[in-house]
């Protein structure tokens, strides 16, 4: 808690710390005052803000991210956690695939399955186990508005292909057969204010990190997936005959050869047809043997994210704006503003749940200021993050 | 397989299949088998431990041991939810749930109420829970991923988030499993040797005190088995004590700069 | 909860410390046991136990259903144990919930063996119909009816007993089914196969009251332990499951101890158990 005029002696600062707890508004009125917040930030700053890509093995895709860390990232063996500091939102989303079949309309396309914020009773005082905290269904209800409508607007609008943020497309395996469905977790490990724009932002780096490790073989009419020593298998009566059989669909797995190697940037398995007309997944598992079969999706392995939605929480107390408010915040100043933002600044969502402010509309505009300026932070976060993922 | 068919109504979600075969390296007569990341059968995976990964609350630690990883919070000692009857001593609520992507497939995420209680069983004996009367200390488990022996390392874990929210204890509680493989033991097994193992032995003690606050056994097991096994154990939890000291040494010497 | 003076909770210790308990039992000696066996007529097996004023019933119930894909070749059992509110007020609601999950979980521990199924009391593999695609399921219940203590010796005692009384009737699988399709089966009414329940393994607990350990204590004695393990060991001598209650760490060596001495009293137990169960039997068979 560096406070910039606290640094009296011991005894002031004990007065400090009872006139904060007695008369939490007044306290943070007379910071605001002097356009400083109690952790010392400007009214418009954003906490320091770091990602980690692939801390779960068991899933396709994985972020960690970490909003107010003031100590910078120690990484550990491949989750990383930063020692103790003073304020901190930690996110990990996690992506988990399944095959489904496409429906009709689209048959080529996958989907997804659903989208979850979680707050398990590790993150915060307030959540007990058994009993869910209130603001997580909320939560998950603006990210599934966030990321899947972004997704809706280009089914609707097969024109606009590139205003989706996922290309379902892409998910896509055998056409009118087998697509992938996305599933995607996001849990809080410690709540501090602003959860929804930790949680929106973890959420897009697992996307981008997305590393489909999955093993399919399909033999007659199953699909099996191989995948972390597991088998799975899915019974999928074709239509037609026509597809046949695919045989080996394997693919680099991770987990089976144990070594960390969650960096991959390849991710969907490649495709191959065989000379009998037959689909092929193919193997990538040994390197040393030779590829006989000529792929066919060889460049349709990465998921690519076309604008991604970054978002900013701002604090509007009288004429105050403040941005990223801590828990503590939130707690004394009731209304929020979120805004979502895709990379190019064009608005994905605005939020203001109600609250005893009356937002003006150039209120509004200096969030959706504040906000442009922290989409082109975010953005070069996860530009960062995803380059340094390309070196190892 | 707890997965949903989602908003489409043709899903197919995967369900577990037969294991075409039992690998070959776990027959009884092959003794020399390799373990699937390449440690010797008495060889602990690379423990790391770090308190404090969870701000927001009294005390807590992340703990990795190969892919098994586990965030343990503390909070309290604080008032008892449940109105309850005056009690002299201290209440331990202990919780241990599962992320949805903790397991190769897609789980529910749902709380694992015998592991709770596993790890209220294996913490009572070592808190000394007169220094809190009338008030609770949750110790609240997620494991975000699920890389085998999870239990032991919840339990490790949940140990050094009780020393970082100072809570008084008598001995850290290091926990350490083997699981028997035909005719060989192996510690600290991982998923897929848990998924084959003939028994398995979980022990949680205090090192410091030579004393064992917690011991399950399944499977079937003759006396000198049973004792090379809990010799393994116990050797293990002293090295894992070292490790977790080493840790707390850490955390302090840290928190004095 | 039992609620003891003082001058009860000396003489309770005081007693056990000089091997002769309130009840005028040394520390190694059981309460008389009785076993009844088809007691629910509905299940496919079950008996009743009572041992000394501890009461429970475990029944067995056969269904057919699909192996587990990782396990083809083998049956499933599931161990489910309920507080009846009769036994204890404080059962009532979900204050049996709690002690009902740690019952399973330690009969599950003691008698399922290992995640391969290797070392459980019941063979799993004489539970299939046909691989991959038809086994029974057993499903065992438990009841606590009226508790005195030492309830997961009664309640292994107890399922060793409904197992034993156990028919499972014999299936006739139809031949010609082939690839992924479920054969249909013909169960026959008549025609029952009886368990083999000699690998099935006795529970015993050792109850720590001070520097001593006792069989069979009744709640009054539980009350006054620092920790209890229980062992569960079959005809061979071999452990098939361990599990401790209790706040109180343990040396390993009195660990040690304490599984050589429940080794020996199994011994005693099980010739005890199968004697009474198949007088049991002999007293169903005349009725």
């Amino acid at each position: 808690m560096g406070l910039p005029d606290a640094s009296g002696d011991l005894s002031s600062e004990m007065e400090l710390d009872a006139f904060r707890r007695l008369f939490p508004l007044r306290y943070f009125e007379r910071h605001l005052s002097e356009s400083i917040r109690p952790d010392a930030r400007p009214l418009g700053r954003a906490r320091d803000t770091t990602l980690a890509l692939g801390a779960v093995a068991s899933a396709h895709g994985s972020a960690l991210a970490k909003i107010g860390s003031t100590v910078s990232l120690s990484l550990s063996l491949s989750l990383s956690l930063s020692l103790s500091c003073a304020h901190a939102n930690t996110m990990l989303a996690a992506i988990k695939m399944e095959v489904m079949t496409p429906s009709t309309e689209s048959p080529d396309e996958g989907s997804i399955g659903s989208i979850d914020f979680h707050m398990p009773p590790i993150c915060s005082p307030i959540v007990r186990p058994g009993r869910p905290a209130e603001a997580a269904p909320v939560i998950s209800k603006q990210l599934s508005d966030t990321i899947s409508r972004q997704v809706k607007s280009f089914l609707c609008y097969p024109f606009l292909l590139n205003s989706g943020m996922i290309n379902l497309k892409e998910l896509s395996l055998v056409s009118g057969k087998a697509a992938w469905m996305v599933y995607l977790d996001i849990y809080c490990l410690d709540a501090d204010g602003a959860l929804f724009d930790a949680a929106l932002l973890s959420a897009v780096a697992a996307l981008s990190h997305y590393t489909g490790r999955l093993i399919l073989i399909h033999f007659a009419y199953t699909i099996e997936i191989y995948w972390a020593g597991f088998a799975f298998c899915l019974d999928v009566v074709f239509g037609s005959p026509v597809v046949g059989q695919f045989q080996i669909i394997r693919f680099k797995n991770s987990l089976w050869r144990y070594i960390p190697d969650n960096f991959h940037h390849v991710q969907i398995p490649i495709v191959s047809l065989n000379d009998d007309g037959k689909i092929e997944l193919i193997s990538e598992e040994d390197d040393g043997a030779k590829l006989e079969v000529e792929p066919v999706n060889k460049e349709k392995r990465k998921l690519t994210l076309s604008s991604i939605p970054f978002s900013l929480t701002c604090i509007l107390h009288k004429n105050y704006i403040l941005a990223d408010p801590t828990a503590e915040e939130e707690s004394i100043m009731e209304t929020a503003v979120t805004v979502v933002l895709d990379s190019s600044s064009r608005l994905v969502s605005f939020y203001k749940p109600g609250g005893p402010v009356l937002a003006h509309t150039s209120a509004v505009q200096d969030c959706v200021a504040l906000t442009r300026q922290r989409v082109k932070e975010l953005q070069d976060i996860l530009d960062e993050t995803l380059s340094g993922m390309e070196i190892d | 397989m707890a997965s949903k068919g989602g908003a489409a109504p043709s899903t197919y979600t995967p369900t577990p299949t037969k294991k075409t075969r039992r690998s070959p390296f776990f027959s009884d007569s092959d003794v020399d088998w390799l373990r699937p990341d390449g440690r010797g059968f008495h060889q602990c995976r690379p423990a790391f431990f770090r308190t404090g990964a969870v701000n927001s609350a009294a005390g807590s630690a992340y703990a990795e041991f190969g892919n098994t990883k586990v965030i343990v919070s503390v909070f309290g000692p604080r008032e008892s939810k449940k109105a309850m009857v005056y009690s002299d001593v201290g209440r331990l609520n202990c919780n241990v749930s599962y992320t949805t992507f903790a397991n190769p497939a897609r789980g529910l995420g749902s709380d694992n109420k015998e592991f709770s209680s596993m790890l209220h069983k294996a913490l009572e004996g070592a808190i000394m829970l007169e220094t809190f009367p009338k008030t609770t200390v949750d110790v609240f488990a997620l494991v975000l991923e699920s890389g085998g022996s999870d239990l032991p390392v919840v339990i490790s874990c949940a140990s050094l988030a009780l020393a970082d929210a100072g809570i008084m204890m008598y001995d850290l509680v290091a926990g350490v499993s083997v699981s028997c493989l035909g005719r060989n033991l192996i510690i600290d097994p991982i998923l897929e040797e848990e998924s084959f193992q003939d028994g398995s032995l979980m022990i949680t003690c205090m090192p410091s005190r030579y004393e064992v606050t917690q011991l399950t056994i399944t499977g079937e097991w003759s006396t000198a088995k049973l004792n090379e096994a809990m010799q393994l154990c116990l050797d293990a939890c002293s090295k894992l004590d070292k490790i977790m000291r080493a840790c707390l040494e850490e955390a302090a010497s840290a928190s004095q700069d | 909860m039992v609620g003891l003076s003082l001058g009860e909770k000396h003489f309770i210790q005081g007693g056990i410390e000089q091997n002769l308990r309130s009840d005028g039992r040394k520390r190694d000696t059981y309460r008389p046991i009785s076993v009844e066996t088809g007691v629910i007529p509905q299940a496919n097996g079950s008996a009743r136990i009572r041992i000394g004023a501890t009461e429970v019933i475990a029944s067995v119930k056969a269904e057919l259903g699909r192996p587990n894909a990782l396990q083809p070749d083998k049956g499933k059992v599931s161990i489910f144990v309920d507080c009846s509110p009769v036994a204890e007020p404080m059962f009532e609601g979900r204050g049996g919930e709690e002690l009902s999950t740690e019952l399973s979980v330690a009969l599950q521990c003691c008698l399922l063996g290992g995640k391969s199924g290797a070392g459980a009391g019941i063979d799993l593999s004489s539970l299939i119909v046909a691989e991959g695609k038809i086994c029974w399921d057993l499903y065992i219940d438990g009841l606590v009816i009226s508790s005195d203590g030492n309830l997961l010796d009664a309640l292994g005692a107890a399922i060793k007993a409904a197992l034993s009384n156990t028919g499972i009737p014999r299936v006739q699988v139809a031949p010609g089914a082939s690839g992924d399709e479920q054969p249909e089966v013909d169960i026959s009414d008549e025609e029952f196969m009886q368990f083999d329940t000699s690998g099935v393994p006795v529970i015993v607990t050792l109850t720590k009251v001070g520097r001593h350990y006792i069989v069979d204590a009744t709640s009054e004695e539980e009350s006054q332990m620092s920790s209890a393990v229980s062992v569960s060991i079959n005809r061979k001598g071999h452990i098939c499951g361990l599990s401790k209650r209790g706040s109180a760490g343990l040396d390993p060596s009195v660990i040690s101890d304490m599984i050589s001495v429940a080794r020996h009293i199994s011994e005693q137990l099980i010739n005890k158990l199968d004697s009474e169960i198949s007088a049991a039997e002999a007293d169903e068979d005349e009725m």
